[in-house]
């Protein structure tokens, strides 16, 4: 019976130790080597080497605030968004579920598709949002060549692209919260917005963890967005860090460098996760 | 739902797998299942030409191909640079193209890399490609002591466009060539409207960092000393962009933030811009834009403007038909590189430019004019962590937030910290550096 | 307000958000009926001149994009992708949750803590291993890592968890082999789950980007998403021609959503519930 047991997760288990295991390892390793993917013959231990110097390396903390900017604006934004629609959708007599799938397609397209579309509509000349600006008699918008602008429409479009998923599981949970809840506090006279605040909102408040939690580790790893709509510009106010080491890996070819930033990057997500799970633990 | 339930799982399981074997072995039908001549050789060819240019690319290898039909060509393009990125890991894996193009100021990297063949062999020996029929700076470019990494293609200087339709309306019968004529025409041109912003600009920058890079011939400057120390800050290169900063900084170009570049240029909103020859692919597929080209206007001591060349390479460890057949395609593109001009580009080899051919191709000659005065970019193995530098200074200068000389003083820093680095990892001493 | 005033206008507002939320994709199929130049100079949504001339160049010139090819690899990749997924992990689910192999909770822990780890810190590791394997531009480089994710065999191992142990007993006693148990009364059972999964999984294929990007080199191999991205260039981008490839590309996936939809949005839903 055991055996029959492990034969049935050998196929598994096999492809996540060459797949998963191995490559964690030989990440682990490379972090403490110098190694050019062009110049082999010069590969070898460096010790912490790579990583004193990204602790030092100003592009890497330029990187780290553009991260941080990005996971601290889509957070929010999924989050306030995401639960009005969902509040919206819940209050709907009919049709719901029409617009439950319609508000969920765009994250059905990938992201070379997404980032040419948002391209388009955020070109200063001839894109779509300043044309509709200027129609109405505005001024085009530098959307995304201005500092100030650019990680906005990032968000801007990572919110079109991923918030019908996160409305959808806020919606499915309001969905479970017991009508009589509801009943009772309306009977004692308790208005809308009391009922939101001490019914609606904590009941609610392990599903929103998990979409603070999930949401966060997908912002922390923000690539295809910035390289997508502006290569990591204005002056690389746009730049993650998983770009960067994109960039340190397959640009300058320091494989040893990149898996060191890589551990870095993990270091970051796994201390943010813990801080916000825990915070979210505490009692209200 | 419905079509698992009504299969089953079990049925739908059974389904996939078929779809996925039914591909499967059609593919491997198809792989091995045509019949090739044993003595055709098949190589492919791969560039960053997305564009218009590349279409122009796929008619001249199917003429080639058409006519050697012992050679099948067939290319694969990608965008420069995801090209890189792969050309350089496909080749290091002994996978990757048997030919391929590399921009002259890529070479130093790549051929230390080790993967690109010496091409001596296409100089000398039977049907040689004349040595004597490149200048002697362009020829350089592609020369490792007594190696060479390629045969150049082509020349992309950057020049001048203008929209004639405008400059005559503003009077100016000619376009300007010097600063004195440049700065008159910016004043001239730039119109603005009531709401404060320009209804219509005279020049606009394209390329932040290249049109920079144009000026600093002019001003006498470099990218690197001799030792191949960095060398970002010199007087020159100071003066050049401090220019370009002054343009910004007076409101005589579009403001940073809306730079309305090419596009502008395109719609007729930009009288004058500086871009690649390479550009003209995009003029051609237009109607009722009135351009002329010019050389870059002489705004520093001497003129000067920016260039580089696509160079054709052979990848290392070739069979000897494979290597044989690549030459023969290599000097196939290099003779016929007239038909490569008329997709906006100058070609390498003097004899091509001197045909009435290539005279009758406006842009293309006003463009080659400058080819005594140009200069490539650095010659450094090191070239992305240096353009990074250049590009952050150039930023900043043209949105304000520095003056051009503690903007370049920083790149010079942080792009020398790059070029120790190598030395370091690489064992080089600091004058060595990679010198033709 | 009166109750079902409000209950109306919410609805219509809803509607409208809705209809925003795919107007973005309606516009990229106008604009790819444009001619390049009235991209470039819009004065209409609407087209002034109806053109599918930008498709025509797209399908009409299969050495400069073989579109043909390139969907052929996303379909043949993604099945493939789907398949494996499906396998392992309702097998490996199997072994852990119902024939508790010892460590198999240990096991299911490791799996979950993996998943924690960015994806960058794979991409280079697993490029130097496949180029071990020489598995570097053939599908295997795409088809055979994505069988180790974490998420199916995580997923799978839930849903079995909560079935009824008495199922297996009654099996055991009719003398059952594990692997008569696994066909015909663990994998029926599962179906919900492992179609949600299966759909979950070709979408998430289809769409990858990195690993193609990374681990392709020939523009044969390509898959849609990675060949539609060739349109763009360092200089300037061919907006009706881009716009035309996306509009290819996501076409396959709307017939996907639209036969699945109720399980794929149901599944999603789902997906918040759990811990």
């Amino acid at each position: 019976m055991q055996r029959t047991g492990f034969l049935f997760l050998a196929p598994y288990a096999v492809s996540f130790a060459i797949f998963v295991i191995l490559p964690i390892v030989v990440s682990f390793v490379l972090s403490f080597m110098r190694f050019d993917l062009t110049a082999q013959s010069s590969a070898g231990f460096v010790g912490f080497d790579n990583y004193r110097e990204a602790l030092q390396d100003n592009y890497f903390w330029s990187a780290v605030k553009a991260t941080l900017l990005f996971a601290l604006m889509i957070v929010p934004g999924l989050l306030v968004i995401g639960l009005s629609m969902a509040l919206g959708m819940n209050a709907m007599a009919r049709g719901q579920a029409a617009v439950r799938a319609l508000v969920f397609l765009p994250g059905m397209l990938n992201i070379a598709v997404t980032g040419i579309l948002w391209q388009w509509f955020f070109n200063g000349e001839f894109g779509l949002f300043n044309f509709a600006l200027k129609h109405f008699g505005g001024q085009g918008q530098p959307w995304l060549s201005d500092k100030a602008f650019a990680m906005p429409s990032i968000v801007l479009m990572s919110v079109w692209w991923t918030v019908g998923g996160t409305a959808i599981i806020l919606l499915t949970a309001l969905q479970q919260i017991p009508g009589m809840y509801f009943e009772a506090a309306a009977l004692d006279g308790a208005s809308t917005t009391r009922m939101f605040r001490y019914i609606t909102l904590p009941l609610l408040k392990p599903v929103m963890s998990f979409v603070v939690v999930t949401t966060s580790i997908a912002g922390f790893q923000m690539f295809g967005q910035a390289f997508m709509l502006t290569r990591g510009g204005p002056e690389l106010s746009t730049r993650g860090v998983a770009q960067y080491i994109y960039e340190t890996a397959f640009n300058s070819y320091r494989m040893g460098y990149g898996a060191a930033m890589s551990w870095l990057l993990f270091a970051l997500i796994s201390v943010f996760g813990i801080f916000q799970i825990r915070m979210m633990r505490r009692p209200a | 739902m419905s079509i698992f339930s009504n299969l089953g799982i079990r049925g739908s399981i059974l389904g996939l797998a078929a779809i996925v074997t039914g591909i499967g072995v059609t593919r491997s039908c198809d792989g091995g299942g045509i019949v090739t001549s044993q003595h055709r050789v098949d190589l492919t060819f791969w560039n960053g030409f997305t564009g218009p240019d590349g279409r122009r690319m796929l008619e001249i290898i199917r003429d080639f191909n058409r006519e050697n039909p012992d050679i099948q060509v067939s290319m694969q393009r990608m965008d420069w640079a995801t090209y890189y990125n792969k050309l350089m890991v496909a080749a290091m894996d002994q996978r990757g193209p048997q030919l391929f193009v590399v921009h002259a100021s890529t070479l130093p990297r790549m051929y230390r890399s080790g993967f690109i063949e010496n091409s001596a062999r296409l100089y000398s020996g039977s049907d040689p490609i004349p040595s004597a029929d490149y200048d002697p700076y362009v020829l350089q470019q592609v020369k490792f002591k007594d190696q060479y990494a390629g045969v150049p293609l082509d020349i992309h200087p950057q020049g001048m466009y203008t929209n004639a339709e405008m400059l005559r309306a503003a009077g100016i019968q000619q376009p300007p060539a010097d600063k004195a004529s440049f700065m008159r025409a910016l004043r001239l041109l730039t119109k603005k409207s009531n709401s404060g912003d320009a209804s219509q600009w005279a020049f606009a920058l394209t390329l932040w960092r290249n049109n920079f890079q144009s000026l600093i011939p002019q001003f006498r400057g470099r990218y690197l000393k001799p030792n191949g120390d960095a060398d970002l800050n010199n007087p020159g290169n100071i003066a050049a962009l401090q220019f370009l900063g002054d343009l910004s900084r007076e409101k005589l170009i579009p403001p940073p933030e809306n730079g309305l570049g090419w596009v502008g240029y395109r719609q007729k909103k930009v009288a004058m811009v500086w871009d690649g020859v390479y550009m003209l692919g995009d003029l051609l597929r237009l109607q009722g834009l009135d351009y002329v080209a010019a050389p870059i206007p002489q705004i520093g001591p001497q003129p000067g403007t920016m260039a580089d060349s696509h160079v054709l390479c052979i990848r290392k460890g070739l069979s000897e038909a494979q290597r044989t057949g690549a030459e023969t395609f290599i000097r196939y593109l290099s003779k016929n590189s007239i038909r490569w001009a008329a997709a906006g580009q100058v070609p390498a080899r003097r004899s091509v430019r001197q045909t009435p051919e290539f005279a009758s191709m406006p842009v293309q000659s006003a463009f080659a004019r400058q080819i005594p005065f140009m200069m490539y970019p650095p010659r450094t193995p090191v070239l992305f962590e240096v353009t990074l530098e250049i590009d952050q200074a150039v930023e900043k200068v043209i949105r304000g937030n520095a003056d051009a000389k503690t903007a370049l003083d920083l790149a010079n820093v942080n792009a020398q910290r790059g070029i120790d680095r190598d030395r370091a990892e690489q064992k080089i001493a600091p004058a060595g550096g990679i010198q033709p | 307000m009166n109750r079902s005033v409000w209950k109306t206008i919410n609805g219509i507002f809803m509607r409208c958000v809705a209809a925003l939320m795919i107007l973005p994709l309606f516009l990229m199929l106008l604009t790819s009926m444009k001619p390049e130049a009235e991209v470039l100079n819009p004065e209409n949504v609407v087209p002034r001149v109806w053109t599918l001339s930008n498709y025509q160049q797209i399908l009409g010139w299969a050495e400069e994009a073989p579109f043909g090819r390139w969907f052929s690899n996303s379909v043949f990749i993604s099945s493939a992708v789907t398949l494996g997924v499906i396998v392992f992990s309702a097998m490996g689910a199997f072994a852990i949750k119902r024939l508790r192999v010892p460590g198999g909770r240990q096991f299911l822990g490791l799996i979950i803590g993996s998943m924690m780890v960015p994806g960058q810190l794979f991409l280079v590791p697993l490029y130097l291993i496949l180029s071990k394997l020489h598995w570097l531009d053939t599908p295997a480089a795409l088809i055979v890592p994505a069988t180790a994710g974490g998420f199916g065999i995580y997923m799978l191992s839930q849903f079995m968890e909560d079935m009824p142990p008495a199922i297996e007993e009654a099996a055991l006693i009719d003398g059952c082999s594990p692997a008569q148990m696994f066909l015909h009364q663990t994998l029926p059972l599962c179906a919900p789950a492992i179609s949600t999964l299966a759909v979950f999984t070709f979408i998430g294929s289809w769409n990858d980007f990195m690993g193609p990007l990374v681990f392709m080199d020939s523009v044969r191999n390509y898959t849609l998403p990675v060949g539609i991205a060739l349109y763009q260039t360092s200089y300037y981008t061919e907006y009706g021609l881009t716009l035309a490839t996306s509009v290819l590309a996501v076409t396959p996936l709307l017939v996907i959503f639209a036969l699945f939809q109720r399980q794929i949005v149901s599944s999603m839903a789902a997906s918040g519930l759990k811990d």
